[in-house]
């Protein structure tokens, strides 16, 4: 494999200062991507986006924003419009979640949650299309889901809105944009970094995954590796969803 | 007699037209009393009317689905007899715009009321079914565009897989209620109501285009979701939960 398969191109991370979004970003970078990381932690952003450009690769730049903001989405893609000459890479990355039943859920934690994660993938989705379209080289959009995108779990019901609502999102997307040649795909990551042992016993492969390796499944959709993949799910559980 | 509701409550949003209104008199033909609720309070009240003239009981009850005060209102009438039995999670909006023509008051509009709507009627009758005396059904009318993508539906896709979604959840979380209750999705093809016609026009030709695009050479009414719907709420389908049913003529087996 080419080390800098992604050399020329550009893309953009959301909640990419942490966890899976900066390893996502980090694949990237590495592979040669300019890569535009936002989140909405300034401090910790300029940190990722320096800790990403000192490493070699792509350059990293930070643009501190709000998902649910459209100002914000604009901002970013102006950002990737004169730093970096266009978008032709999008990984919307949310994960924003808490365990509540449903029947003590109230309404605002519900919306709370579901803003940044369903609302603003869809402002992210289109504001990103548009600059794709712009860019005019096609693309490819790669949507972090969850296993709970595909299965239930008690106590996430606005988890599973979210997380749902991105895979079908994507899918529609895909087929208006297959036209244009931009790709739009869905990751499903089950329980990653950190977990206990313990919690790793209904898994397969008897561990939880490291960030590092959705980072991996993000490079690969992201590269012409996947090109004819488009509407697709990788699912990221060591096992843990097939039984 | 198999399929029998009588003696319960079952409550039906939307049902002021469409699959709601044909519901709605299938559930109290069923033996149901019903509480129907809409926004427009004159066909609401027609849907009344017409379950009155065929010796059925509903009582329409105006609501926003969107409103949690309004879903109290339709509860604490639900609930009045002690005999609630089901909730039928109907209301929706349909859209179809390219991404570049949906805006964010489009997506806030139909997320209200197909995501947030649904929340709360499945938030509401759990707990109330909860407590019930008999073990409880709500079914969620989702779409076949919450289990397969559609051109220019971006929005529509991803507020009938969010309602998906949730399906799953409720189902594992009513299902370890004191009572227990059962959470199913129904995926409706195309249907021919108001939904379709406002959104696509009204015509005969269009009608037969979509027939001849779906594996059964039919198009969908109305009658052919509420004999499904009426399957998912009575005990026939006791050992029925967290499942989608589609109901589209094959259109999504190819």
């Amino acid at each position: 494999m080419d080390g800098k398969e992604l050399l020329g191109r550009t893309a953009i991370v959301t909640r990419a200062t942490r966890g899976v979004g900066k390893a996502i970003a980090q694949a990237l970078a590495q592979t040669g991507a300019r890569v535009v990381l936002t989140a909405r932690d300034a401090e910790r952003g300029q940190a990722a986006a320096a800790e990403i450009s000192a490493a070699g690769g792509g350059e990293a730049v930070f643009v501190a924003a709000d998902q649910g903001s459209e100002d914000d989405w604009a901002r970013i893609m102006a950002t990737a419009q004169e730093r970096m000459g266009g978008l032709d890479i999008l990984v919307l990355n949310s994960g924003v979640s808490a365990r509540v039943p449903t029947i003590d859920m109230s309404l605002e934690t519900f919306r709370a949650l579901n803003g940044v994660n369903l609302r603003g993938a869809f402002l992210g989705l289109k504001h990103g299309v548009e600059a794709m379209r712009r860019t005019g080289r096609g693309g490819s959009i790669a949507i972090v889901s969850s296993i709970v995108g595909k299965v239930g779990i008690a106590g996430y019901i606005h988890y599973a809105a979210a997380m749902s609502g991105l895979r079908m999102m994507a899918k529609a997307a895909a087929l208006e944009l297959g036209p244009e040649k931009i790709r739009v795909n869905t990751i499903h990551p089950g329980m990653i970094g950190g977990f206990p042992e313990s919690l790793s016993e209904a898994i397969p492969l008897q561990r939880s995954g490291e960030a590092d390796e959705v980072g991996k499944a993000a490079l690969f959709l992201a590269s012409d590796r996947s090109s004819f993949m488009t509407g697709a799910e990788i699912v990221i559980d060591g096992g843990w969803t097939i039984q | 007699m198999t399929g029998s509701l009588s003696g319960r409550t079952i409550i039906v949003t939307g049902a002021t037209r469409g699959i709601g209104r044909a519901t709605t008199l299938a559930v109290a033909k069923a033996g149901a009393r019903v509480i129907a609720t809409g926004r427009n309070v004159a066909d609401g009240e027609e849907t009344a009317r017409l379950v009155a003239a065929e010796g059925g009981a509903a009582q329409f009850v105006p609501q926003d689905v969107g409103s949690e005060g309004d879903w109290e209102r339709v509860l604490e009438a639900a609930t009045a007899r002690r005999d609630f039995a089901g909730l039928v999670n109907n209301a929706g909006m349909f859209i179809v715009k390219p991404l570049a023509e949906t805006s964010a008051a489009d997506f806030d509009a139909i997320y209200q009321v197909n995501v947030e709507g649904c929340f709360l009627g499945i938030k509401h009758a759990l707990r109330a079914l909860s407590q019930a005396r008999r073990p409880g059904s709500i079914v969620n009318v989702s779409s076949l565009m919450g289990l397969v993508g559609y051109p220019d539906a971006t929005v529509y896709c991803a507020t009938k897989g969010a309602l998906t979604g949730m399906t799953r959840v409720a189902a594992i979380e009513g299902a370890a209620l004191p009572q227990k209750v059962r959470v199913n999705s129904l995926h409706p093809g195309v249907i021919w109501t108001e939904m379709i016609t406002g959104q696509f026009g009204d015509s005969q030709a269009l009608a037969d285009a979509f027939a001849a695009d779906t594996p059964l050479r039919m198009i969908g009414r109305p009658e052919h979701m509420a004999d499904a719907i009426l399957y998912l709420l009575s005990d026939d389908s006791a050992y029925v939960t967290g499942t989608e049913l589609v109901v589209d003529g094959g259109r999504g087996a190819d």
